[in-house]
């Protein structure tokens, strides 16, 4: 237990955080772990990559789910709720006021532009992200056909994608994964 | 006939059926991205309330904007169909109650880590996950596949990602900037 003062330093880490945080909270991870590790041993290493891993596999926003993890285990609900709190308020209110005259300037000729150059980009960063969560997935090839299987489901089948969610959950509890 | 029917639609939206429907996209999604796939899932495909290029231009803007993205996408899209409550609803949906179940399973994981069947479930969620975002991003790239410089900077972005340990930052500010003015030209040439 590091008292109160341990969750207040925290939390104010995380806000601060939150808005340096451009391209998404996984940015900003290596400096989380040292502040909770490193600098104030609030966690160990091993807890640290346990509460990601969680984080990972559990449903909801899960950089919100880590840092209330991270909270838990620095001062309990209180502190897991400020820390949760702190890692999407300040960027929601980014977010809000941001989307507003982006979306009152949207047939403007300018962002017609920026649209069709961004769209292609962010596109090749949802391929990325995707590869590099099924690197760190795929320990075999059992679990490789997996993650290929599902592709392909989404691209071809209209289904819904909680079916294989659920379907690649039962076979790795039969550990055919 | 246009504006009717975007009032029409954003009548259906209620700040209930905003709620509900993020809260839904959150439980069903695992390993953050994920949750691009639900979200476009519910906002795109079965609610009709925004088509794919108003979906793309939402993640475009999240993706340049600090904090947890999939987050931002909730925020627009309440934004876009009911202001300010729109944009609260959403949000609150997809946070509480997902992270208060989550929270209460994962440090009940917390005291288990080793637990085989555990472990088991997990694999296999996980690896799935990532294949239905890399089906998701796919089929976002489907309406591009005729032109062969935006498929040219997706690649860039995705080799950026994936083979260099460059922070997601840098790969926006390297290749962002050259897309839109390759875009810039190329439209002023169409016309």
């Amino acid at each position: 237990m590091s008292g109160q003062s341990g969750s207040v330093a925290l939390t104010l880490h995380l806000a601060l955080l939150s808005i340096l945080s451009f391209g998404g909270i996984p940015s900003v991870l290596p400096d989380i772990r040292n502040y909770v590790v490193a600098a104030n041993g609030w966690l160990t290493d091993r807890q640290f990559a346990n509460v990601f891993a969680i984080a990972q596999t559990l449903p909801g926003p899960n950089m919100i789910l880590m840092m209330s993890l991270i909270g838990w285990k620095v001062g309990g609900l209180p502190t897991a709720i400020s820390s949760a709190l702190a890692i999407f308020g300040p960027p929601c209110t980014i977010y809000y006021f941001a989307y507003r005259p982006w979306d009152r300037f949207r047939h403007a000729p300018w962002q017609r532009v920026a649209r069709r150059g961004l769209a292609p980009v962010t596109i090749g960063l949802i391929l990325g992200g995707g590869t590099v969560m099924a690197r760190a997935a795929d320990t075999n090839w059992q679990s490789a056909t997996v993650t290929m299987i599902a592709a392909a489901v989404i691209l071809w089948v209209r289904v819904n994608p909680l079916w294989i969610l659920i379907a690649a959950g039962a076979a790795g509890a039969l550990e055919l994964v | 006939m246009v504006r009717a029917a975007e009032e029409s639609r954003v009548q259906r939206a209620s700040l209930l059926v905003l709620f509900l429907g993020f809260l839904k996209v959150a439980l069903c999604s695992v390993g953050g991205g994920s949750g691009i796939v639900f979200a476009r899932r519910l906002a795109v495909e079965q609610r009709r309330w925004i088509g794919d290029p108003e979906f793309a231009d939402i993640l475009s803007l999240c993706q340049f904007l600090p904090g947890p993205n999939v987050v931002g996408i909730a925020v627009c899209v309440g934004a876009r169909l009911r202001g300010p409550a729109g944009a609260l609803a959403s949000l609150a949906g997809f946070t509480v109650i997902p992270v208060a179940i989550s929270l209460f399973l994962g440090t009940w994981i917390l005291r288990y880590p080793d637990l085989a069947i555990l472990q088991g479930i997990l694999g296999g969620v996980s690896a799935a996950a990532a294949g239905l975002l890399i089906g998701t991003g796919l089929r976002l790239l489907i309406p591009h596949r005729d032109q062969p410089m935006a498929l040219c900077f997706a690649l860039l972005a995705f080799v950026g990602l994936v083979f260099t340990k460059l922070p997601l930052l840098a790969i926006l500010l390297a290749v962002a900037p050259v897309s839109v003015t390759v875009a810039a030209i190329s439209g002023t040439r169409k016309r």
